[in-house]
């Protein structure tokens, strides 16, 4: 148990460090080009891990839907929209505001497209991330920016 | 916390991109494996993101950054770190943390990162004070989003 959330946690770790990189090479070569060069690296990367695993599931993914097949869409965008703020707003903040867009908008997607309606308890949470995100915008107002 | 709120609007943004990025994964990852499904949305997304970066230089007559600086060799693995996420979170969802769990430590282990990385000026960003308001915010973030995934999600 202790081995896997330490894992869970240099998990969370690795997903700053890719974003950062990104975000650094978005500095530079732009935050679109940094999305491009990611997955391509990416791509690389899985291709080799496939190649080594022999996990090709080609047969049994033609049958999932065609919106399952969009990730990658969404995610380009969101590479290059994380690597645009995220020298201008710093890597905590940055990755506190990506965290309330992303749990609200999850829990949006469980509800309406999934239709699992939340509880109570996950009514508690989005409150808390909504307050902890505009009182925080708040804060920052009344310091003059 | 300071910045200007189409910055703030942006990040927001991303985020709900990722959510529905995902969300479309995962569908694909039932179907298959995740290692797989993460192989797809890669090629998708490279695929995607080359549109982006020639449909902005056709519609706006420039490339999108002024200076084409090259940027340090390692900024190019983003990708690696990337990648290797979906493999461990493959494993910690089939532990005994389930998928829940392993998602409020990644947030954990994001948001230690995050704070490391503002102390030190690590990757070339800029080194930033963290203030009250910021600790303050990224506490309920994270308890808020340990509370919606103990919930269900």
């Amino acid at each position: 148990m202790a081995g896997h959330i330490l894992l869970a946690v240099f998990n969370g770790l690795l997903i700053g460090l890719s974003r950062s990189l990104n975000g650094r090479l978005g500095m530079a070569v732009g935050p679109m080009r940094a999305s491009w060069w990611n997955h391509l690296v990416g791509f690389a990367f899985l291709s080799a891990a496939l190649a080594v695993t022999g996990g090709w599931q080609l047969h049994s993914a033609v049958e999932a839907p065609p919106t399952a097949w969009l990730g990658g869409l969404f995610g380009a965008l969101f590479v290059a929209a994380n690597s645009l703020v995220m020298p201008r707003l710093g890597t905590l903040r940055t990755a506190v505001l990506v965290i309330c867009g992303q749990m609200v908008t999850g829990l949006a997607v469980d509800w309406l497209a999934a239709g699992k309606t939340p509880g109570w308890t996950q009514f508690a949470g989005i409150t808390l991330i909504l307050l902890g995100t505009f009182s925080a915008r708040r804060a920052g107002h009344r310091n003059g920016k | 916390m300071i910045g200007r709120s189409a910055d703030w609007l942006s990040a927001l943004a991303a985020g709900a991109l990722l959510a529905v990025m995902i969300a479309c994964n995962g569908m694909l990852a039932k179907h298959s494996a995740p290692m797989f499904a993460s192989w797809v949305a890669h090629g998708t997304g490279a695929a995607m993101a080359l549109l982006l970066v020639a449909g902005w230089s056709r519609i706006f007559g420039h490339p999108e950054a002024a200076s084409q600086q090259k940027g340090p060799a390692w900024a190019y693995l983003g990708g690696v770190p990337g990648a290797l996420t979906v493999v461990l979170a493959a494993v910690t969802t089939n532990g005994p943390l389930a998928l829940s769990g392993t998602i409020a430590f990644m947030l954990v282990g994001q948001v230690f990162f995050g704070m490391a990385v503002d102390r030190t000026g690590l990757f070339g960003m800029a080194r930033r004070r963290l203030t009250g308001a910021d600790l303050r915010a990224a506490g309920l973030v994270l308890a808020g989003s340990i509370l919606l995934v103990a919930g269900g999600r």
